[in-house]
């Protein structure tokens, strides 16, 4: 008879909701300032320049902000196995679309510009390209 | 299992669950799926998002620097702590303290107002520097999201002002939740796309 119980039906028993009094309130003020932290980090290291690390630097950053917002806020973190099965089953085809997508992209041949294009196909910016064409931005 | 819906108010177990756990799983397990589909959505449009910026990294950079930066954290921060204020309306409603509950609630709405206030505010000056590709160019995936979550939590803050949230039943209030932290999970990832290159 146990064994046809829903794991549900253990963690919840009757006698446990009384202790929902003793839910602590703390995690989420810990994670809420982390996040501001977080996102203050990444403005901080966006604006620096920091050429080929600035992207996987924020987005590291994007990946640890998401992961306390799922396991806290979202509490995945005390959530049964099948809600988290679900969650991580989606990150896995999001990875698959994005990685393959990306992988073909970056190791194409490098395609023509067409004559005129106001903006080329180049990966990186020539020295001092845009203080010469932008000078509306100072 | 009616006496364990005794005391709760009408309606909440639904008569073809055992036992409100099992429904409460079901429905969490629901929301999930949603959420995930909602996900995989927006999986595309990164997708797209990541191609067109390995193919055109110039542009990207340009028009990177058309953002308000100030703006862009400052709605950082503003979904954060609607994320926070919606997780402790939750936390209020499981403590059994539906008066704070609301409250959070209702700071989450103003929250969500304040942060469509700063994209007007962005997208008037973009509309009048003439750099929106089109007149109707306002229906942004994010936008959709605010304005779709907002109504789930008047909705909720309706219910919760009702009673119908306590100890022993939360799970409504647990979805909107869940529905509104997805948004802020999204914008996350888009603070340092769009305005951080």
């Amino acid at each position: 008879m146990a064994e046809s119980a829903l794991p549900s039906d253990k963690l919840h028993s009757p006698d446990d909701r009384h202790e929902e009094h003793g839910h602590s309130a703390v995690p989420y003020l810990v994670v809420w300032i982390a996040l501001l932290f977080f996102t203050a980090l990444t403005y901080v290291t966006g604006t620096m320049h920091l050429g080929g690390w600035a992207l996987p630097l924020a987005l590291s950053i994007a990946c640890i902000k998401s992961a306390m917002v799922a396991l806290i806020f979202m509490h995945l973190k005390e959530s049964s196995g099948a809600t988290r099965l679900v969650f991580v089953t989606a990150l896995v085809f999001l990875a698959l679309l994005m990685f393959f997508t990306v992988a073909d992209v970056a190791t194409r041949f490098k395609p023509a510009t067409p004559a005129g294009a106001p903006f080329g196909t180049e990966r990186s910016q020539p020295e001092g390209l845009l203080e010469h064409e932008m000078p509306a931005e100072e | 299992m009616s006496d364990e819906a005794a005391g709760l108010p009408e309606g909440i177990l639904a008569h073809h669950f055992s036992s409100l756990d099992r429904q409460n799983e079901a429905m969490k397990l629901g929301m999930w799926l949603f959420r995930s589909t909602d996900i995989l959505l927006f999986a595309g449009l990164f997708t797209g998002y990541a191609v067109y910026r390995f193919q055109f990294q110039l542009a990207f950079t340009e028009c990177s620097r058309h953002l308000n930066i100030t703006l862009g954290t400052l709605n950082t921060v503003v979904l954060i702590t609607s994320s926070f204020t919606v997780a402790m309306s939750i936390h209020f409603a499981r403590t059994d303290h539906p008066r704070a509950a609301a409250i959070c609630l209702a700071l989450t709405i103003l929250f969500a107002l304040g942060f469509l206030g700063i994209k007007a505010v962005e997208y008037s000056e973009h509309f009048r520097e003439h750099a929106l590709p089109g007149k109707y160019y306002a229906s942004e995936e994010v936008k959709v999201a605010v304005v779709a979550g907002m109504s789930v939590l008047s909705w909720l803050l309706w219910r919760t002002l009702q009673g119908r949230y306590s100890s022993r039943y939360y799970t409504g209030l647990e979805l909107g939740g869940l529905y509104w932290h997805l948004v802020d999970l999204v914008w996350i990832f888009l603070y340092p796309l769009l305005y951080l290159i």
